[in-house]
């Protein structure tokens, strides 16, 4: 389709008058491929003046996780002209000489936390341009699949020096400050998106094994299976807004390592392999140091915090008592359950969920005060800090060099409709860690239990790559996340990955068998690094003027990263000016700022908000972002978008386990809420509650084989852990009468076969009661 | 460059003469023209020239938002807007609980701030005690 036919198409009407809105930015839309190791995407931007006057147009976006902008391409009717990669100040300095030489001129800068500003200047009058920017991007990735997310708008985000105000009603904007983030401009954000740009996409889905299914729990899509191991996705409405992160999530058939390789122009053979942590072996029984850290800002307000609540509630069920524990709430500061780190045991537990119960969202994302005071918890003697937050946060250099300086490893749970996925990736990996990410319309509690179920026992540690391996590999393996390597090799046929940890080595095989992958491979690899240096300012760097900045080691390695890969970074920017008959030297173009959709789940009001009419006599007033203000987040009425849960769930179609997941029975609460609360429930020697030996075991045979019944196994699903205590409790169980050690044995047996016998095993773990009849039916053949 | 060197720039320079002047990069002072910050240049088209005066909005606007202005702020005055009093400086909310939310101006000297804070940290704390708590009791 042309974009003048996708104009004709999209073209957004005034509610009012029925009237073609005159928009500066028409249309966005995207396309490309996404692979298990990441994403090259085209992303084409569709600009058109309705003004009598040239137009010089700002559009604003934040890049994905380790994401790098390659090139672009402009064209209009008449021309077409590639974008060059130069040092920022040269290719400013070239869009401005354009700009007064009356030259069509585009810029690509790269600001402070992955923004950036795609400046369009002298358009003409009722003209229109297209630029396509390639980018390339990370996915989210896991041991059966992967999650692709892609920002169609932006957040607004805490910054303790940010300034918001309300411009018109529905309308905000938001400044940064210049010290840290130089001329960027940033778009002001409409409460109602419906009236903006309309944005799509139609991508290919291309895996080297087998795809079970693809779906999207943020947009309506089309899936579209072009052989066994590829899909199309496309946005199944004809249009929609710019209001909320595009998802994709994609499962695997089969769990195995993958490698990803080809050869570039050059004749070099380059690769990406992702290796599962199943190939690590198991995890180890340690006992686990670990610190919950709450988000309870005013943005977390309503469902979030709630799930939240019940999430921690179920993850300690985990715990042993054995383990030690903390627990962190933080908003404008950090609350702390206990001035150190308790036992896992039940009467802790319960504390922790009074103290639980008490915690109010309000205030701001003071996220370095949450840090820290979790940190301190861990008194330097190491464990894990998993982080519940939305992320909303700006200036995330300075946050990233303070984790890094509390010597823990920090995993996080990201929630949020529009992206901070990039921010947090990095959060988790430079300091050890990893990271989920959730839309708030999908389960917060089960991500949450999912992602404990790792935290603090490494599969594997001390992991080591051969020199051909850029960056290092981490440096700890947790259950359900892969490792992702890139490399140089695969030119000779015995080329081989050689990984070493402690206690363990594995070897794989390099063979390049498509030339078409070397290259993406090889610039996923240079996005991967520039994002990892860009977040490596030191603090005061980060903090410092931007002419201090350039000076530093942090900038002469971009600047050379950006040149070997020919990749833009915050050191090197896009620039093409286009020559045209015509143009008319020193005429002034306007500027018009693309406005963008407020994220569809954060309340307008939590960043904009009017202050009380009886204080101020104008409609107009600025605030600090020091303190946003309480975020109602709407009920859900999620609509179209299917897949949810998909890693923590066991293998079932989309549409069953939507069904699945969200029944309500009979018993009271959905399927998920029930096992959440069994897993709440369970005591801190792994078995449920009751008031005799059998009445316990009993309890813990129908809890076991709900879990069971969802698929989740000692080694799978998000209730991995617990499943894995349930078991280990029953092993643990003696002095029954001879029968009923005979049924222990028989669902302990079950357990190894991972399959759970006929019955409403939910239902009936709702109801009180030993259940040992139900139990004696089922389990014995 | 320092309000004192605004007479050395002569009149009729070009927008970048004026942005090297300023320290104010070209593309943010069209933004600013687009907002109604700045006036347009004198001349359209070829000879679009710029001023002193031009020089020393940019300098007024530099100098209200390093006092905290947003731009939003800075145009609505420079329009000709209500005085200062109805058109308010910057506002700092601190939400304390989820009844009690406290407003503080956010241009306050920085004394005045850190004893401002002091008592909402305070306030805040108390608020946070059960209501059986013998602090509450006893009043203090």
């Amino acid at each position: 389709m042309s974009p003048a036919e996708k104009i004709a198409s999209f073209a957004p009407l005034s509610a009012a008058t029925g009237k073609p809105v005159n928009l500066a930015m028409q249309h966005l839309w995207l396309a490309g491929h996404i692979l298990p190791a990441g994403a090259r995407l085209v992303v084409e931007h569709v600009f058109r003046s309705g003004e009598e006057k040239p137009l010089e147009v700002i559009y604003c976006f934040p890049l994905p996780r380790d994401a790098a902008l390659r090139s672009f391409r402009i064209t209009g009717d008449g021309f077409e002209a590639h974008s060059e990669l130069k040092p920022t100040a040269d290719a400013v300095k070239s869009y401005e000489e354009g700009i007064a030489r009356g030259a069509l001129s585009t810029l690509a800068r790269q600001y402070g936390d992955g923004l950036i500003n795609l400046t369009v200047g002298n358009i003409r009058p009722k003209e229109t341009v297209t630029v396509h920017l390639e980018i390339l991007c990370g996915v989210e990735l896991r041991d059966d699949g992967f999650r692709f997310r892609f920002p169609f708008t932006l957040a607004p985000a805490y910054h303790p020096r940010a300034k918001t105000a309300l411009t018109a009603p529905g309308e905000g904007e938001m400044e940064l400050p210049s010290s840290e983030f130089g001329d960027i401009i940033l778009p002001r954000f409409r409460e109602d998106p419906s009236a903006l740009h309309q944005v799509g996409f139609d991508l290919s889905v291309v895996s080297q094994l087998e795809l079970d299914e693809t779906g999207s729990p943020s947009h309506a899509v089309r899936v579209r299976p072009e052989g066994n191991c590829s899909v199309r996705v496309a946005l199944a409405p004809e249009k929609d807004v710019p209001n909320r992160d595009l998802v994709l999530d994609s499962r695997f058939k089969s769990v195995a390592s993958q490698v990803l390789a080809g050869r570039t122009q050059d004749g070099h053979g380059h690769f990406a392999a992702i290796v599962p942590s199943s190939a690590f072996g198991g995890s180890t029984e340690a006992p686990r140091r670990v610190v919950i850290l709450l988000d309870r800002s005013g943005s977390m307000a309503g469902d979030p915090l709630m799930q939240a609540r019940k999430a921690i509630d179920a993850c300690l069920g985990a715990l042993a008592e054995t383990d030690s524990f903390g627990l962190v709430a933080f908003g404008n500061d950090a609350q702390t359950f206990q001035p150190a780190l308790v036992s896992g045991t039940r009467e802790l537990r319960d504390r922790a969920h009074q103290f639980l119960m008490q915690v109010q969202a309000a205030g701001g994302t003071q996220l370095a005060n949450g840090f820290l005071a979790a940190a301190k918890l861990l008194a330097g003697d190491g464990g894990d800090i998993l982080i519940l937050t939305d992320g909303q946060v700006s200036g995330t250099e300075q946050i990233l060099a303070e984790a890094r300086s509390t010597g823990v490893r920090l995993h996080c749970l990201g929630i949020g409709s529009a992206s901070q996925d990039r921010f947090l990736a990095l959060l988790a990996r430079e300091t050890g860690g990893v990271s989920r990410f959730v839309t708030p319309r999908e389960r917060v509690d089960l991500s949450a239990v999912d992602l404990f179920a790792s935290v603090g026992r490494p599969i594997a540690s001390e992991l080591k790559a051969g020199p051909n391996i850029q960056p290092e590999p981490p440096s700890f393996v947790f259950g359900g996340t892969p490792v992702l390597l890139f490399g140089e090799g695969g030119e000779a046929t015995d080329d081989r990955i050689e990984l070493s940890w402690n206690g363990g080595r594995l070897s794989l095989p390099v063979v390049c068998n498509d030339s078409g992958i070397g290259e993406t491979v090889w610039l996923l690899q240079g996005s991967r690094l520039i994002t990892d240096w860009e977040s490596r300012y030191p603090s005061t760097q980060a903090l410092a003027s931007l002419e201090k900045r350039k000076e530093s080691r942090v900038a002469a390695r971009l600047l050379a990263l950006s040149q070997t890969y020919g990749l833009a970074s915050r050191e090197m920017s896009l620039v093409a000016v286009v020559t045209r008959a015509g143009d008319r030297p020193g005429e002034l173009p306007e500027t018009r700022v693309v406005p963008v959709g407020m994220p569809q789940d954060t309340h307008f009001g939590a960043y904009f908000a009017a202050p009380p009419t009886a204080m101020f006599a104008t409609a107009m007033f600025a605030r600090t972002m020091a303190k946003p203000l309480d975020s109602a987040r709407p009920a859900a009425d999620v609509e179209e978008p299917m897949s949810v849960e998909s890693a923590m769930m066991p293998r079932m179609s989309l549409a069953k386990k939507m069904h699945e997941a969200f029944r309500r029975r009979p018993s009271g609460g959905t399927t998920h809420e029930i096992l959440i609360d069994l897993a709440s429930r369970m005591d801190a020697d792994g078995g449920m509650p009751g008031d005799t030996p059998e009445s316990r075991a009993g309890a813990t045979i129908v809890a076991l084989l709900a879990f069971l019944s969802q698929g989740h196994t000692p080694t799978g699903g998000a209730f991995r852990s617990h499943v894995k205590r349930l078991v280990s409790f029953l092993q643990s169980v003696t002095g029954l009468s001879s029968r009923r050690q005979q049924l222990v044995a028989a669902a302990i047996e079950l357990v190894r076969k991972g399959n759970a016998p006929p019955g409403d095993w939910i239902a009936l773990a709702r109801t009180p009661g030993p259940h040992w009849t139900e139990v004696e039916a089922a389990v014995l053949p | 460059m320092p309000y004192s060197n605004l007479r050395r720039m002569p009149n009729g320079q070009t927008l970048a003469e004026l942005s090297a002047a300023s320290g104010i990069p070209a593309r943010t002072i069209r933004f600013y023209i687009a907002r109604g910050l700045l006036g347009g240049p004198v001349k359209a088209g070829r000879g679009a020239v710029y001023t002193e005066q031009h020089l020393e909005r940019l300098e007024k606007i530099k100098a209200l938002q390093a006092e905290g202005r947003m731009l939003a702020d800075i145009a609505h005055d420079l329009a000709g807007g209500p005085p200062a009093q109805t058109a308010p400086s910057p506002w700092w909310q601190h939400v304390i609980q989820d009844d009690v939310m406290v407003w503080v101006r956010g241009d306050v000297s920085p004394w005045r701030m850190k004893q401002i804070r002091a008592a909402v940290g305070e306030l805040a704390a108390r608020l946070r005690e059960p209501e059986n708590s013998p602090t509450r009791r006893d009043g203090k």
